[in-house]
């Protein structure tokens, strides 16, 4: 049965440079540092918000970078379109794919995922007495896990951002949001009642890529590790 | 009063396709490949119904697809019957009922489709082809060995050479768990951290497994070095002898295969709900998707089984695309015989109805041949 095992068939395929996702914005700069530790050099543009560019080489012809938006970076790692990236724990938790391995902490990017509401409403009565509660988050599924848990429907309104007008406006009573220092919500008259989730950045892999380019993937995930050792 | 447009008659339901040709022949070839290959090695075929009563269906192992299994109602009896998510749920019915009597170790294999009630963002069809073998009786390492070593055959005979067998082992972590004197609701908890291999969670929940879970996470990977770091963790004696039994069938399979392939996983236990000892997934290479998976379990209530499922769809995406077989335009009035002759050959015959332009007939048919002057000639 050997036979069918030849070893020039057993070679990993040639699947061209490894693609690490990044995510646009606030914890981008913050990466910086991190991946200078870990000796990746992207082409210096890719910090550059105003640049049109998407993909980005590095001084490593086996890696490229891309940058995306912070939820996307979880979806190209998720199909294998990227095979590692960086993104916040919210995003993982709320998409929650299977497919993702998250390997590393890198404790930048520290927030959290809260509840808020109008100081005026806040603490006025019993949530467990509540069936149902209109909530706008751009996390609908953490925010529908979240109330599941307490026994309470949650009825979602999906924005994708300025989550602080809609109790003001009457379209919610509670919002669901990423707060880092609560100044947002302090300035729309809101008071968080409940921290959801500690989040920080989290190393992400393509489960499959693990699998399929352990040597590759792994010695990135060692990269990082030991950067993140260093930096600390 | 304004109605909606009409549905457009192609749109089917979200995660169901027509295959055209050439792909429904060379999915139905690419089956029979995996079939022949199986067969060879002494799996006789099994062919269970589409549906069955959902009591037997869901039983076992089938309790892992109970929330992805369309259901209907049996006029004849009044009783539920679901609609086949699995066929091994079935292939185990049928070996302690039907074949209960039958000699061990009993070789069964099957291919058959099976529907889902939903699709993943990520796997979104739900009608889902399955070709697979169960192995039935023998507990030990080479028969989890001999499960891995058909299904790279039966794949290699595809020309899916270059894949990678990744082995688990579910029950070890439960087992360190366990021995350490985890309650179930930290397990839980830990158990969804070391699924996502959330580093972060597994070192904030392990408590004293902390370092050794950490560790072993991180030891994903080539066979030989995820091996040594099982070898060198702090584990448990109940979970201790489930690394040695890993260990063993990667050193039964390199016996017969040595070039083979093999990561090792030692905590992974996604998706292997069901599963008693080794467990398979197949990749391949710059593919996103599993080509197959399968693992030890229990059959019935107590008789020890492996087995692996294929996924021909899968399978057929990441295969080397075939040359079709070559079609040759017979004009009409064409002797029979040669025409015979042609098919004896391997080509596929295409007849004319009328007589005409042979070769601008044979372009528009799609014909790489023309039989023209007692020859097939290319055009």
């Amino acid at each position: 049965m050997t036979a069918a095992f030849r070893a020039e068939l057993q070679e990993p395929d040639a699947t061209g440079p490894l693609i690490l996702a990044l995510p646009k914005g606030r914890i981008l700069a913050e990466c910086a540092p991190l991946l200078h530790a870990a000796g990746i050099h992207p082409n210096p543009d890719y910090a550059n918000e105003n640049s049109r560019a998407l993909r980005f080489a590095t001084d490593d012809p086996g890696l490229d970078v891309v940058r995306v938006r912070s939820f996307d970076v979880a979806t190209f790692v998720a199909f294998g379109a990227a095979q590692i990236g960086i993104c916040g724990a919210d995003v993982l938790m709320e998409f929650d794919y299977p497919e993702i391995y998250a390997p590393l902490d890198l404790g930048i990017g520290a927030c959290r995922v809260s509840v808020a509401e109008p100081k005026a409403t806040a603490g006025t009565d019993d949530p467990s007495t509540w069936s149902r509660i209109k909530v706008a988050t751009k996390y609908p599924n953490i925010a529908r896990r979240h109330y599941a848990s307490r026994g309470i429907n949650a009825d979602v309104v999906h924005l994708n951002g300025a989550m602080e007008l809609a109790p003001a406006l009457g379209l919610t009573r509670v919002i669901v949001d990423l707060v880092a220092t609560g100044s947002t919500l302090k300035a729309n008259g809101l008071v968080e009642t409940e921290v959801i989730a500690k989040v920080t950045s989290r190393l992400i892999v393509n489960r499959t890529a693990l699998k399929t380019r352990p040597e590759a993937v792994g010695a990135m995930i060692a990269r990082f590790r030991d950067a993140l050792a260093a930096i600390s | 009063m304004t109605d909606d447009p009409p549905p457009h008659p192609a749109l089917l339901p979200a995660g169901l396709r027509d295959l055209l040709p050439p792909d429904a022949e060379a999915e139905a070839a690419a089956v029979q490949g995996l079939m022949d290959a199986f067969s060879a090695h002494g799996y006789q075929r099994v062919k269970p119904p589409l549906l069955e009563f959902e009591d037997s269906l869901l039983a076992g192992s089938g309790a892992a697809v109970a929330d992805q299994t369309f259901r209907l109602m049996d006029p004849d009896t009044r009783r539920m019957m679901g609609l086949r998510a699995d066929m091994t749920p079935q292939v185990a019915r049928i070996a302690t009922t039907r074949l209960g009597q039958a000699a061990r170790p009993l070789r069964l294999s099957y291919a058959g489709q099976c529907l889902r009630v939903q699709g993943s963002q990520i796997a979104p069809d739900r009608q889902v082809a399955q070709a697979g073998i169960e192995l039935i009786g023998p507990d030990g390492p080479e028969a989890d060995a001999e499960i891995v070593l058909v299904a790279a055959e039966a794949l290699a005979g595809l020309g899916l050479g270059r894949l990678s067998y990744d082995l688990t082992m579910p029950p070890l972590v439960p087992a360190l768990l366990d021995e350490a004197g985890f309650s179930p609701e930290q397990r839980a908890s830990l158990g969804r951290a070391l699924d996502r291999k959330d580093a972060a969670a597994v070192r904030a929940r392990g408590g004293a497994l902390a370092g050794t879970l950490t560790d072993l996470l991180l030891a994903a990977g080539p066979a030989a070095r995820a091996l040594e770091a099982l070898a060198a963790a702090a584990l448990t004696p109940g979970a201790r002898r489930h690394a040695e039994r890993l260990a063993e069938t990667v050193a039964a399979i390199r016996v017969r295969a040595p070039e083979l392939k093999i990561t090792v996983d030692p905590v992974e236990f996604r998706g292997f709900k069901y599963h008693t000892g080794v467990s398979l997934s197949v990749y391949a290479p710059g593919r996103h998707e599993e080509l197959g998976r399968g693992g030890r379990y229990v059959c019935g209530e107590a008789e020890p089984a492996t087995g692996v499922t294929l996924y021909p769809d899968a399978v057929l995406r990441a295969m080397p695309a075939r040359a079709p077989r070559a079609r040759v335009y017979v004009p009409a009035g064409t002797d029979p015989v040669a025409a015979a002759g042609l098919r004896a050959k391997g080509f596929a015959t295409v007849l004319g109805f009328e007589p005409g332009d042979a070769r601008a007939a044979a372009r528009r048919l799609g014909c790489s041949h023309l039989f023209e002057g007692g020859v097939a000639h290319a055009i």
